[in-house]
C-alpha cells in the first residue's frame, strides 16, 4: 500500500481531547447519588463507636416506631440467610477471618456496621439511628503491629493466633554470605502512617428491584463491575444471570473501590425484601472509618554492601497492620507480601530475605490503594541506599546508577523472582539528571534558615499483569484477562463495549484512539460503554494499573478479526479482490482510488438488504475477543527533587521536581501526564501530610477532611515532566501508568530530607514527615 | 415533622418558589428538589469546595449553607455556566482543552472558583491561580492541568478584551 496516498490521522500517540469529559464540564453526569427511581427509599447504618466489644444488646424499638422507617435489619436478622465474607484463602494465610455484613456478637473496629435502616428518606433514616441503643461490652483493643504479635495480645479474631492475618517467610540466594563478605551494612526502621485514598466521591449503591429484566440492578461506585456481580450472586444464592451491575460515573477509586464491602451486599438485600429500590451514599465520616485504609506499616531494613556501594543482600521484617479483617476479597495479603516480595525494585539484588506479617487490629481494614505495598517497599531501600552513599562517600546518584539493572543485563531475573526486561531504568535516571542539571542542583545555596535536600529515586512498576502474576499474593486470583466487544453498528458506528470502568483516566478514549487507528475510522464514528455487565463482555475492571494495556490489546486482536470482516464484505460490495481494498476515514476504498463504499453504507446494507450478500461474508460486525498479555509490564520513572526545610518551623518546601518516566507506548500524552502528576500529587501528600491517627483505644482521631490534610494546589510544585519510553512486550507496546508516580514521589522527597536534615548531623524514619518530626529529625527535643 | 419556611430563590436565571425543611442545606435544595445535580457533595464540612457555587456573585460552600439562607438570593450552578446562545463559558472550555479534569467529581466546585478568581483577577500568576483554588480539593490530578486551564482562561480572556477594544 502506497503510505502517502492512504494515511489515517494517527491517533495513538496524540493528545485527542476526551469527549467523555464533556458531561462532567456541563454538571450532566451522572454519578451515583445523581441516580433515582420512584419509590426509592434510602439508607443509613449504626456503625460501632467501640473499637473492639461484645455487643450485647441492640434496642430498635423505638427508631422502629419513627413514621418513615421501613426496615431496620441487625446481624442476627442476616445470619443464616447470607453468607458472610470469609477470608480469601491465601497461601501464607495466619487464619480464617469471617466478616459478617452487619456484626454479629462482637464489634472489631469503629465503623463496623451494626444496624441498617432503610426509610422513606435519608434524613429520617438518620433520625431513626439515633434512636438505637446499642449496649457494649468492651473487650481490650489491639492498635499496632508490633504489639499485636506479641504473645499474650488480646486477639481480635480467636482462630488467628499471633493476630496473624498474614505470615510469610521467604529466602532466596546467599543471604547470609552477603552480609559475611560486605564492607558496609546498613540498618533502618521506616514507619509509615495510615492513609485514606480519599476518593471526593465516597462509595454507594443504589439496588433496584426488576429493573428491566433482571432481578436485582445495581448501581455502584466500584472498579469492578463483574466481580461485584459474581459475588453478589455467590453471597445472596442468586444467579448471575439475574443481576445487572452498573457503575455509573465515579468520583474516583484509587483502590479503595476495588474491594468489596458489606454496605452494598446489605443494601442488595434489603432490595429484595422490600422489593423496592434502596439506596445508599456513604458520607464522609463513614468514609474515614468504614472504607478501607492502606499502608500502616512499619518495617526493619538491612542491606549488605561492597565497597564500591553494590548491594550483596537484602533483609527485611516487615510488620503491616492490616486492620480488623481480611479484606474482600484481596485477602490481607495485598500490603504485607507486596511490600516484602518487591523491595528490591529496579536494582540488582543477589540475595534476600524477609519476614512479612499482616497483623490484625482493632482498626478499619485495610486494602488496595495505588501502587500497593511499592511506595514503602521502594522508599525503605531508597533511604537506605542514600545512607549507603553518604557512608561510602559516593553520590547519591551514583551510587543507583551502579546498582540499577542496565540494560544489557535484561532479561534479567532477580531475587524475588521477578524478571525485567525492555524497561528504562538506567535510561530514566540519566534523562532526570540531566533534566534537572543535577549536579548544579546540589550545590544550589538555599536561603539562610533553610536546608536544601536534593533527593533521587527510582522505581520500578509491575503494570497490565497477564494470568500468570496473581495480583493478589498468595492467592488464586488471576485477574489477567479482559474481553471486549466490538461492534458496527448500522449506522456506520463502531461501539466499544468493555468492563473496564474509568474514573477519570479516560479509557473510553484511549480505546477509541487504538480502535480508529486499528480499523482506519474517524474517531468521531467510534463510541465506548465500559461500565455496564449488562451490556459490556466480561473484564475484572480498573485496577493496578491494567485497564490501558489490557483493553487496547483486546481492541487491537478484536480490530483485527472485524477489520478482516469488513475488508470481505466491502470488496465483495466494490466487486474488488480484497487485496485491493482498505479502510480511511471510515470508508472502505480501492486502493487505485476508484470506488469506495462509506462503512454507514456497508453497515446499513448488511443488515438491511442483505438479500444479495453471501451468507459467510456476511457473519456480523460484532467480535468478542480477549487479551491475555500472559506476563506484567514494568514501567520506570526516575524522580529528581530539591526541597528546602525551614529549620525552625520543620516546614518542607518542594522547590524543584522532575521526572522522567518509561510509561511504554503513549496512547493519549495529555492523559498521561495527568495520570503521573496525580500520582506524585498523592505521593506528596502521603510522605509530607496524610496520615489517620489512631489512640490507644482504638478510637480514630482524624474523620473530617480538616484533620486529615491532603495536599491542595499550594502544596504542589510545578512538575517538569520527561519520558524515556521503552515499548512493552504486551500488545501495542502499552504499559500501565496509573500507579507508578506516586512510588517515586514518596522516595525522592524522603530521600530529600534525609539529605537535608544530615546535613546536620539528623535524620528521618517516620513518616509522613510532618513539621514535628522534622524538627525531631533535626535533633531537637520536644515535649510529647 | 420538621419545621417548613416558603423561600424564593433565583437559580441559574429562573425563580423558584418552595417550602422547604428549615434544616434543609443549599446543596440538598439545589439537588433533591431543583434536580440541579450537578452540584456535588465532597465532605459536607464545608473543606473540599465540590459544593461550591455562587450566591449573589460570591462564591459558597453549599455544604454550609442553609436553603432558607438563599431566600431571595441569586444563585449561579455548574448548569447555569453556558450563555444565553448556549456556549461553554471560556473557563469549561479551557478546562476541557487543557485536560483539567479527570473523575471530574470536584470540577463544579472548581469552575465555579475559577471564574470568581478570574473575575476579581483578569491577568493572574500561576502563584495567584494556585493561591486562589487552595480552597478546592481536587484528588486526581496534582492540580498542573487545571492551573494551565485557568491560566490559559486568563489568556483568552485578555485575547477577547484586546479584540474588542481593537474592534469597537
Amino acid at each position: 500500500m502506497n503510505e502517502t496516498r492512504f494515511s489515517n490521522q494517527q491517533m495513538v500517540g496524540t493528545s485527542v481531547l476526551p469527549d467523555e469529559a464533556r458531561p462532567l464540564l456541563d454538571g450532566e453526569a451522572r454519578f451515583l447519588n445523581d441516580i433515582s427511581f420512584a419509590g426509592m427509599f434510602h439508607a443509613a447504618f449504626l456503625r460501632s463507636d467501640h473499637a473492639h466489644a461484645r455487643l450485647l444488646s441492640v434496642d430498635i424499638l423505638a427508631a422502629q416506631a419513627l413514621p418513615g422507617v421501613r426496615l431496620i435489619l441487625t446481624g442476627a436478622d442476616l445470619l443464616g440467610k447470607v453468607e458472610p465474607f470469609r477470608s480469601m484463602p491465601n497461601r501464607f494465610s495466619g487464619g480464617e477471618t469471617v466478616q459478617h455484613w452487619l456484626a454479629v456478637d462482637k464489634v472489631r473496629f469503629v465503623g463496623e456496621a451494626i444496624c441498617v435502616v432503610i426509610a422513606e428518606d435519608r434524613a429520617t433514616a438518620e433520625d431513626a439511628i439515633a434512636l438505637i441503643e446499642v449496649e457494649y461490652d468492651p473487650l481490650p483493643v489491639v492498635t499496632d503491629a508490633r504489639s499485636g504479635e506479641a504473645e499474650g495480645a488480646p486477639l481480635v479474631h480467636d482462630d488467628c493466633p499471633n493476630n496473624y492475618l498474614i505470615r510469610r517467610d521467604y529466602s532466596r540466594g546467599p543471604v547470609d554470605e552477603g552480609f559475611a563478605a560486605a564492607d558496609l551494612v546498613v540498618r533502618r526502621r521506616f514507619r509509615i502512617g495510615r492513609k485514606q485514598a480519599l476518593c471526593l466521591e465516597g462509595r454507594g449503591c443504589v439496588a433496584a428491584f426488576r429493573e428491566g429484566g433482571f432481578e436485582l440492578s445495581l448501581w455502584m461506585s466500584h472498579q469492578l463491575p463483574y466481580v461485584v456481580r459474581h459475588y453478589i450472586a455467590r453471597h445472596l444464592g442468586l444467579s448471575e444471570a439475574s443481576l445487572r451491575v452498573v457503575a455509573p460515573q465515579t468520583g474516583g477509586g484509587f483502590g479503595q473501590k476495588a474491594s468489596i464491602y458489606p454496605e452494598e451486599f446489605v443494601i442488595a438485600w434489603a432490595a429484595l425484601q422490600l422489593r423496592r429500590p434502596v439506596k445508599w451514599v456513604e458520607d464522609r465520616l463513614e468514609n474515614m472509618v468504614a472504607s478501607t485504609h492502606s499502608r500502616d506499616h512499619d518495617i526493619d531494613v538491612e542491606v549488605a554492601f561492597d565497597a564500591r556501594g553494590r548491594i550483596l543482600a537484602l533483609r527485611s521484617d516487615v510488620f503491616v497492620d492490616v486492620g480488623a479483617y481480611s479484606t474482600y476479597l484481596w485477602s490481607a495479603g495485598m500490603e504485607p507480601l507486596q511490600t516484602a516480595g518487591l523491595m528490591p525494585g529496579p536494582y540488582v539484588v543477589p540475595a534476600m530475605a524477609y519476614a512479612a506479617r499482616g497483623v490484625a487490629t482493632n482498626k478499619t481494614p485495610t486494602g488496595p490503594y495505588r501502587a500497593v505495598g511499592r511506595p514503602t517497599a521502594s522508599c525503605s531501600l531508597e533511604l537506605v541506599l542514600e545512607e549507603a552513599a553518604r557512608k561510602l562517600q559516593i553520590d547519591p546518584a551514583e551510587i543507583r546508577l551502579r546498582n540499577l539493572i542496565q540494560p544489557e543485563m535484561m532479561p534479567f531475573r532477580n531475587a524475588n523472582n521477578l524478571v525485567h526486561s525492555n524497561v528504562a531504568y538506567r535510561e530514566c535516571l540519566e534523562l532526570a539528571l540531566e533534566k534537572s542539571d543535577y549536579a548544579a542542583l546540589r550545590t544550589t545555596q538555599t536561603a539562610p534558615g533553610k536546608l536544601r535536600g536534593v533527593g533521587v529515586a527510582v522505581f520500578a512498576e509491575l503494570t497490565g499483569l497477564g494470568t500468570t502474576t496473581a495480583v493478589g499474593p498468595g492467592t488464586l486470583l488471576q485477574p489477567g484477562r479482559d474481553a471486549v466487544t466490538l461492534r458496527l453498528e448500522t449506522s456506520g458506528v463502531l461501539t466499544i463495549g468493555a468492563a473496564l470502568p474509568s474514573q477519570g483516566q479516560r479509557i473510553a478514549t484511549a480505546m477509541r484512539q487504538v480502535a480508529a487507528d486499528e480499523l482506519g475510522m474517524r474517531i468521531e464514528d467510534i463510541r465506548c460503554l465500559t461500565n455496564d455487565t449488562g451490556m459490556a463482555p466480561y473484564g475484572f475492571g480498573t485496577f493496578a494499573s491494567r485497564t490501558a494495556v489490557l483493553g487496547s490489546g483486546a481492541v487491537i486482536k478484536a480490530a483485527r478479526k472485524l477489520r478482516a470482516r469488513i475488508l470481505a464484505l466491502g470488496a465483495h460490495m466494490l466487486g474488488r479482490d480484497i487485496a485491493d481494498v482498505t479502510i480511511v476515514d471510515s470508508t472502505v476504498i480501492s486502493l487505485d482510488r476508484t470506488a469506495s463504499i462509506s462503512l454507514r453504507d456497508m453497515a446499513e446494507k448488511s443488515f438491511f438488504s442483505a438479500k444479495d450478500i453471501p451468507d459467510e461474508l456476511n457473519e456480523g460486525f460484532d467480535i468478542t475477543t480477549f487479551y491475555d498479555p500472559k506476563h506484567g509490564s514494568f514501567a520506570a520513572g526516575a524522580h529528581v527533587v530539591a526541597i528546602d526545610v525551614d529549620t525552625e518551623t520543620g516546614a518542607v518546601e518542594i522547590v524543584r521536581y522532575v521526572a522522567a518516566e518509561d510509561v511504554g507506548r503513549i496512547i493519549n500524552p495529555a492523559v498521561v501526564e495527568g495520570q503521573i502528576i496525580g500520582g506524585i500529587a498523592q505521593g506528596i501528600g502521603e510522605i509530607l501530610l496524610e496520615e489517620l491517627i489512631y489512640d490507644d483505644q482504638g478510637q480514630p482521631r482524624t474523620v473530617t477532611l480538616a484533620d486529615y490534610t491532603v495536599p491542595s494546589a499550594l502544596e504542589i510544585p510545578r512538575v517538569e515532566l520527561h519520558h524515556a519510553n521503552i515499548p512493552s512486550a504486551a500488545l501495542g507496546g502499552f504499559k500501565g501508568c496509573g500507579e507508578g508516580s506516586i512510588i517515586g514521589a514518596v522516595s525522592a522527597i524522603a530521600c530529600a530530607l534525609s539529605d537535608a536534615l544530615s546535613q546536620r548531623g539528623g535524620d528521618i524514619h517516620d513518616f509522613p514527615a510532618t513539621p514535628e518530626r522534622v524538627i525531631r529529625g533535626l535533633g531537637v527535643m520536644l515535649d510529647t | 415533622m420538621p419545621t417548613e419556611v416558603a423561600i424564593e430563590v433565583t437559580v441559574n436565571g429562573r425563580m423558584f418558589a418552595r417550602r422547604v425543611p428549615a434544616r434543609l442545606s443549599l446543596a440538598d435544595f439545589l439537588r433533591d428538589h431543583l434536580a440541579l445535580t450537578g452540584t456535588h457533595l465532597g465532605c459536607e464540612h464545608g473543606v473540599c469546595g465540590a459544593c461550591t457555587v455562587s450566591v449573589d456573585g460570591v462564591s459558597a460552600r453549599s455544604c454550609l449553607m442553609l436553603a432558607v439562607q438563599a431566600d431571595g438570593a441569586e444563585v449561579i450552578t455548574i448548569e447555569g455556566l453556558r450563555d444565553t446562545k448556549g456556549d461553554w463559558h471560556p473557563v469549561q472550555t479551557a478546562f476541557f482543552e487543557n485536560f483539567g479534569l479527570q473523575c471530574g467529581y470536584c470540577t463544579p466546585g472548581f469552575l465555579i472558583t475559577a471564574i470568581e478568581l478570574l473575575q476579581e483577577n483578569p491577568t493572574p500568576t500561576e502563584a495567584e491561580v494556585r493561591e486562589g483554588l487552595s480552597g478546592n480539593i481536587c484528588r486526581c490530578s496534582g492540580y498542573q492541568q487545571i492551573v494551565d486551564a485557568v491560566l490559559a482562561a486568563a489568556q483568552a480572556g485578555q485575547a477577547a478584551a484586546k479584540e474588542q477594544t481593537a474592534g469597537g
